[in-house]
């Protein structure tokens, strides 16, 4: 049976090979990051190309199906975004931050646990904005004058 | 192996090497005594480069304004999920995932699949408004702090990632168009349908859902090959859109959409169950510790 209209194989390789470039790139950002919230876009990611591949594949045989299997994907990556946020909530409630690392103690028996101080050290130096972060910090000199003791929201002068 | 795959797996090594080493420049780890920003510019280059020699494997769907939004959509994609999984700040990954999740629903609408381009708009938007939420909510450091600036493992991580991209890159070009499509709108010229026969079995072709014999993809080929399943009708106009996808949502998949509103509703109440704030368990609360026994009090 010939394809329904101008959907033609090199049509469909391309859709093939955009789903698999996005599907890499959040394969990688799953693995490589530790921002909870960048995981969870990853995994996003991974599966938009999917469902591209899956749209293109439908439409390439000239039938629903793609269709209908990636509106089940959608349902599924919508359970998912809900569950996920309510983790990333609870988990961040806990450790008062979205570093995965700091939930390696339910890492898979046998693996190392990846040392904190050493990723504190092959961390990207940080930049200092143009503006107040970058002034140079100058050596306090003579004595520290007394401080205001109100807070400055029931300060009136 | 004709001539043109092997030039396009060539190309697909360049891709994979230009690729990899761009985004293993581009994701924040610590560059030696380089200065971030010249590896950030290098990194950029590169995988730039690489995008632009991606697309040279694509080919353009149709008439001229047809091929412009498709190489526009896929290159804002693809360029978008790689800025995606770099940048520092997770208030620029949402926005670049929005941009994702915009040139998908462009590609879908080029495919054909209106109704899911709209379904993926609005599904996905309200997630990525949630995640500003979130990032607003719970990241303050705008990508300062420690855990946005160092990848895990980058370089086994990249490694990995674009070997897997590379096999994808290698089996796809190995397929060859089914030897069948000589009446539709690009025929095989019939050296390569004879070619096909040859012990040369490198290149399977692409088998229609039709053609798949029986086994255990039988019930798959009875479902997609229904007349409920087909994009056309029996005179073979297309179906109205959204009236064909319900037609076969609710004959051919009946089971599957009460399945995923079940998956729904059991979604709803698991995350209201995770999400909703308990009473912390205080050392000396022992009506709260009481219930519990056997569980540890987590002081």
């Amino acid at each position: 049976m010939a394809p329904p209209d101008s959907f033609t194989f090199d049509v469909l390789m391309s859709y093939l090979l955009v789903g698999a470039a996005l599907m890499v790139l959040g394969m990688l950002g799953f693995l490589a990051r530790r921002n909870l919230i960048v995981m969870f876009l990853s995994t996003e990611m991974m599966i938009q190309g999917t469902a591209l591949t899956l749209v293109g594949f439908g439409r390439y045989h000239g039938n629903w199906t793609g269709q209908v299997f990636t509106i089940v994907i959608l349902t599924v990556a919508a359970c998912e975004a809900s569950i996920a946020l309510a983790l990333i909530l609870i988990l961040f409630h806990r450790c008062s931050s979205l570093d995965v690392t700091l939930w390696q103690d339910i890492r898979e028996p046998g693996q190392p646990p990846a040392l904190v101080s050493l990723e504190e050290s092959e961390a990207e130096p940080v930049e200092a904005f143009a503006g107040p972060e970058s002034y140079p910090h100058l050596t306090p000199a003579g004595i520290e004058p007394a401080h205001p003791t109100l807070p400055w929201t029931e300060r009136r002068d | 192996m004709d001539t043109r795959t092997q030039s396009d797996l060539m190309l697909a090594i360049v891709v994979v090497v230009l690729g990899a080493a761009g985004t293993y420049l581009l994701l924040p780890h610590r560059h030696g005594v380089a200065k971030p920003r010249t590896m950030h510019i290098a990194g950029a280059i590169l995988a730039g480069l690489g995008l632009l020699l991606f697309d040279m494997f694509w080919r353009p769907p149709g008439p001229f304004l047809t091929s412009l939004f498709f190489y526009a959509f896929s290159l804002a994609a693809v360029a978008g999920g790689l800025l995606m999984i770099t940048t520092r700040n997770p208030i620029y990954s949402a926005l670049w995932f929005a941009s994702v999740v915009l040139s998908t629903s462009g590609l879908f609408l080029l495919s054909g699949a209106q109704f899911l381009a709209a379904g993926t708009v609005i599904v996905y938007a309200g997630a990525i408004i949630v995640t500003f939420l979130f990032v607003i909510m719970l990241a303050q450091m705008e990508g300062r702090a420690t855990y946005d600036r160092a990848a895990r493992s980058p370089f086994a991580a990249t490694m990995s990632c674009f070997v897997l991209f590379w096999g994808l890159l290698y089996s796809l070009f190995l397929v060859k168009p089914p030897a069948s499509v000589a009446t539709g709108p690009n025929p095989a010229p019939p050296a390569a349908a004879m070619a096909d026969a040859s012990p040369n079995a490198t290149r399977a072709p692409l088998t229609r859902t039709q053609d798949l014999g029986p086994g255990s993809v039988a019930l798959a080929r009875d479902l997609a090959s229904r007349p409920t399943a087909q994009l056309n009708d029996a005179q073979g106009r297309p179906k109205p859109h959204v009236a064909g996808l319900g037609e076969t949502l609710y004959t051919d998949h009946l089971v599957s959409v009460e399945l995923a509103g079940t998956l729904l509703f059991v979604a709803l109440i698991g995350a209201v169950a995770i999400a909703t704030p308990k009473r912390p368990i205080r050392p000396g609360n022992r009506e709260a510790a009481a219930p519990s026994p056997t569980v540890a009090p987590n002081a």
